[in-house]
């Protein structure tokens, strides 16, 4: 239970996850409202990870439904197991033919059948899916429905009745009102604009890419082994490549795992070389490993250094890249801005069309 | 007591164009129970996490924010809040000025309400209030200053709001009276009939509030003597709001133009001909998004109910495997269609085009603008082309004689029939983008773009000289899918042809 914003803080801590005032006190409100949390954000900044950490807090069970294309009811709610019930008629063929023994007419064997319909649309025969496993569990849980933006727009719909009563309508059987009230946490990644009635159901967090002393803390905690220099300058460097125009910039779980491969590698310092050895972790798409490379001197400024300033920086300065030389400039704006349009508009329409852009 | 706050809150938020129901609202004064008041930051995020979802507004929200919710020379050198100064509500402002800005600036009433309420609020949030708050010096109290100032603030303020009102009734009679001299006033007689008892109740009831309020003893105390001086500059504040009431109503209206006359000229059946051909093909190819329901089909993915269902003649055993796959909804299309003078040549063509397509497509809403935007599916529904045409035209829906303004209709659009346009929609803006240099308001069409399937937009303007003059095709053609140049059947035949082969429209 979290019985305030700090203990809020402090318990998501003690589950390994380093949070901020501001998501904090939206995981302390969803709790006492009984309200879902929409979390939108890029790729890779904890957005799941913060429903395992509450769901470790709180010490409840989670439940995720991994959202994609063509999801339906079928795959979240519930689906009637066919095959089941197709099998308990054969097998209990005797029993059914014994219920009919006394029976003179058809009109009066369907009645007699009528009393019993209800056997094979039991929960007997119901196959629960996350979503009412979610409502019906006894004991409270956190539910994720990760990456919504990936479902079609009416499967949002389907999901406001759950969100708003939590409660969920079955035809065969009525509505199934939760036992306990399901702690939902919503993400997505922005690929798309979710509903306004979605979005209106929920509270709203954006979680964006960390500040340098976060990103620190978080590698701390999460790479013990990292040595303290090396740290700093991971972190250095991490965000100099956010700072480049990149298409996937490096986010919080990047910059773990090429954390943890120089732990491996046994690194002591991160040099020029070995950055221009491990980049490839961090940058996932050949055009960014081209725009990376022109910058490498910039980006491995940092590791000139000896001791990196560590963490003197109060005041955030904004990073920029150097710009090119002038006589290139014009050139090379005006191919950059068409670059981005087609990037921009083309992942755009392949949005409208129902697949995730770029 | 601290609805009244955060309403007010709203209502600034929802004025500067955020969307916020009163869902949201509840949530966010349910929300702000549960934390600690005090803490400034909290209540940002809170209010934040409740009312914001949506990225794009996350600015308004934090200017209006820091506006709203701060104490804007509680920051200054303490030495300057000791020293007493000019409170500046007590500084002459000159009416006229205010008058001219209003004038100037006269076209968003929304605006001025935010003006009148951010107006008002500076009177009252002198420096002379900021020196008593900063008396106590420690922190905690300053910002339960804060907060509890807001309160005040607009509490005060709807009283406020009220004598204003009460005022422009007196005005309004008064001009009744003397219907000659409208634009002539005469304050000292409104106001002394504003008297004084309705601002001894203002003050009274706003000290009751207080009390109710969580905030310590002494404080109050100096509110109230604040609060007794502050009413002396009230006539001053009143005139100038009078003055803007003035200033703000709206000139009479001329008599209506005549209509022009009727546009006569038909159709060939050759020409109906062909554009029902190239926009049959067009439907052809524009499907809906991918529907959420499964059909029987020879493709797919086998479904598991019904073929059991299908094969229980056969004891369950699957002879005959039932597929299903999704199925794409119908198209829905929304035209949005320019009849100004500057396309006079080219309209009788747009709305032809406009008419087939309502005719072929099965959900079409169709639109026609010159400054104002109507609705005009109806038409093309009931009536046969000509007709429709004529209708449009001469039924004095629209005044056709004054310059197109696309900043105006898209806006209007926007603001109107946005819900016409859903994620299977396909939006098509039939226009030259000359807007007469009227702002542009490009955003109203990227916000049409992020929620439609598709944004075409056919000028019959030739590419060439869409950078001369005051065209604005430059700023929109970014934000549209497809822009083609269409003024008669071969080019619509063409574009139509390009369309298909770049093919837009399919997944």
């Amino acid at each position: 239970m979290f019985a305030s914003i700090e203990q809020t803080i402090a318990q998501l801590r003690d589950q390994q996850y380093l949070c901020d005032r501001k998501l904090a006190t939206v995981a302390f409100l969803a709790l006492q409202m009984h309200k879902p949390i929409l979390i939108e954000g890029p790729a890779g900044v904890g957005k799941t990870e913060l429903a395992k950490a509450v769901a470790a807090a709180l010490e409840r069970r989670l439940i995720r439904l991994q959202c994609y294309g063509g999801l339906d009811e079928a795959h979240a709610l519930y689906e009637w197991e066919y095959g089941k019930q197709l099998l308990y008629t054969q097998i209990l063929r005797d029993k059914i033919s014994r219920l009919f023994e006394g029976v003179s007419d058809l009109h009066e064997a369907v009645a007699q059948l009528h009393l019993h319909e209800d056997v094979f649309f039991s929960e007997h025969f119901m196959v629960r899916r996350p979503i009412l496993q979610a409502i019906s569990s006894p004991d409270p849980v956190v539910l994720l429905i990760d990456e919504l933006d990936r479902a079609e727009e009416q499967f949002e719909a389907f999901l406001l009745e759950v969100l708003s009563d939590f409660q969920v309508t079955v035809p065969e059987l009525g509505t199934v009102k939760a036992a306990t009230i399901p702690y939902v946490i919503i993400t997505s990644n922005n690929t798309r604009d979710l509903s306004d009635a979605l979005k209106r159901r929920c509270l709203h967090l954006f979680i964006g890419y960390p500040d340098e002393q976060r990103e620190l803390d978080i590698l701390r905690m999460k790479v013990p082994a990292l040595r303290e220099t090396l740290a700093a300058q991971v972190v250095a460097v991490i965000r100099r490549l956010r700072a480049l125009d990149l298409r996937k910039a490096p986010s919080i779980s990047e910059t773990l795992d090429w954390a943890q491969a120089l732990v491996l590698l046994n690194a002591d310092a991160l040099t020029p070389a070995l950055l221009e050895e491990t980049l490839h972790l961090l940058i996932k798409y050949e055009r960014d490993t081209q725009q990376v490379n022109d910058q490498l001197p910039w980006i491995g400024e940092p590791l000139q250094t000896q001791n990196p300033p560590a963490i003197p920086s109060a005041t955030e300065i904004s990073l920029h890249p150097p710009t090119r030389p002038a006589e290139l400039d014009v050139n090379y704006l005006e191919q950059r801005r068409q670059e981005h349009t087609t990037r921009y508009f083309t992942s755009y329409r392949g949005r409208t069309d129902g697949r995730t852009g770029g | 007591m601290m609805d009244t706050v955060v309403n007010r809150f709203i209502f600034l938020l929802k004025k500067q164009g955020v969307r916020i129901s009163p869902a949201e609202s509840l949530d966010a004064m349910q929300a702000l129970t549960w934390v600690a008041l005090h803490d400034r930051d909290t209540v940002r995020i809170v209010l934040r996490s409740t009312l914001i979802k949506d990225l794009r507004d996350l600015p308004f929200f934090e200017e209006l924010f820091e506006q709203f919710f701060s104490l804007p020379k509680a920051s200054l050198s303490p030495e300057a809040a000791a020293e007493p100064q000019l409170p500046h509500a007590t500084e002459p402002y000159p009416p006229e000025a205010a008058a001219e800005s209003n004038l100037a600036s006269g076209h968003a009433d929304d605006d001025h309400a935010h003006e009148d309420s951010l107006d008002i609020r500076d009177y009252f949030e002198d420096e002379d209030m900021v020196a008593h708050f900063n008396a106590h010096q420690d922190d905690h109290d300053l910002c339960l200053a804060e907060f509890g100032q807001n309160l005040l603030l607009s509490r005060h303020q709807e009283l406020l709001d009220q004598v204003m009102q009460k005022a422009t009734q007196l005005l309004k009679v008064r001009r009744v009276k003397n219907a000659g001299h409208a634009g002539e006033l005469n304050f000292s007689e409104a106001l002394t009939v504003l008297d004084a008892d309705l601002i001894a109740d203002a003050v009274t009831e706003l000290l009751e509030e207080l009390n109710d309020l969580d905030v310590d003893e002494q404080l109050i105390r100096r509110l109230a003597r604040r609060l007794e001086g502050g009413m002396a500059n009230l006539p001053e504040l009143l005139k100038r709001y009078l003055e803007r009431e003035l200033a703000l109503r709206p000139p009479a209206k001329i008599s209506d133009p005549p209509r022009r006359r009727a546009h006569d000229d038909h159709f060939s059946e050759q020409e109906r001909r062909e554009m029902a051909e190239i926009v049959q093909r067009l439907c052809r190819r524009m499907r809906g998004a991918r529907s959420y329901r499964r059909q029987i089909s020879p493709r797919g993915r086998i479904s598991v109910p019904l073929t059991l269902r299908r094969n229980m003649k056969y004891e369950g055993i699957p002879f005959q495997p039932v597929m299903t796959h999704y199925r794409d909804d119908k198209p829905r299309l929304a035209v949005i269609c320019d009849v100004s003078l500057s396309v006079r040549n080219t309209a009788r063509f747009m709305l032809h085009l406009v008419y087939n397509l309502q005719n072929l497509f099965g959900q079409v809403r169709s639109f026609a603008f010159v400054s104002d935007l109507v609705e005009v599916s109806a038409y093309f529904d009931q009536l046969s082309i000509d007709d429709a045409i004529v209708a449009v035209f001469n039924s004095g829906l629209l005044d056709t004689e004054v310059d197109s303004n696309y900043g105006r209709a898209l806006s209007l659009f926007h603001n109107r029939y946005l819900a016409a346009v859903t994620r299977q929609t396909t939006v098509i803006v039939l226009g030259d983008g000359r807007g007469n240099r009227n702002p542009p308001q490009v955003w109203a069409l990227e916000a049409i773009r992020r929620r439609a399937k598709q944004l075409l937009w056919l000028s019959p303007e030739p590419r060439g000289s869409w950078s001369l003059g005051s065209c604005d095709m430059p700023l929109y053609e970014p934000v549209c899918h497809q822009t083609e140049v269409v003024r008669n059947l071969q080019q619509l035949g063409q574009a139509t042809e390009a369309l298909l082969r770049r093919s837009v429209t399919r997944h």
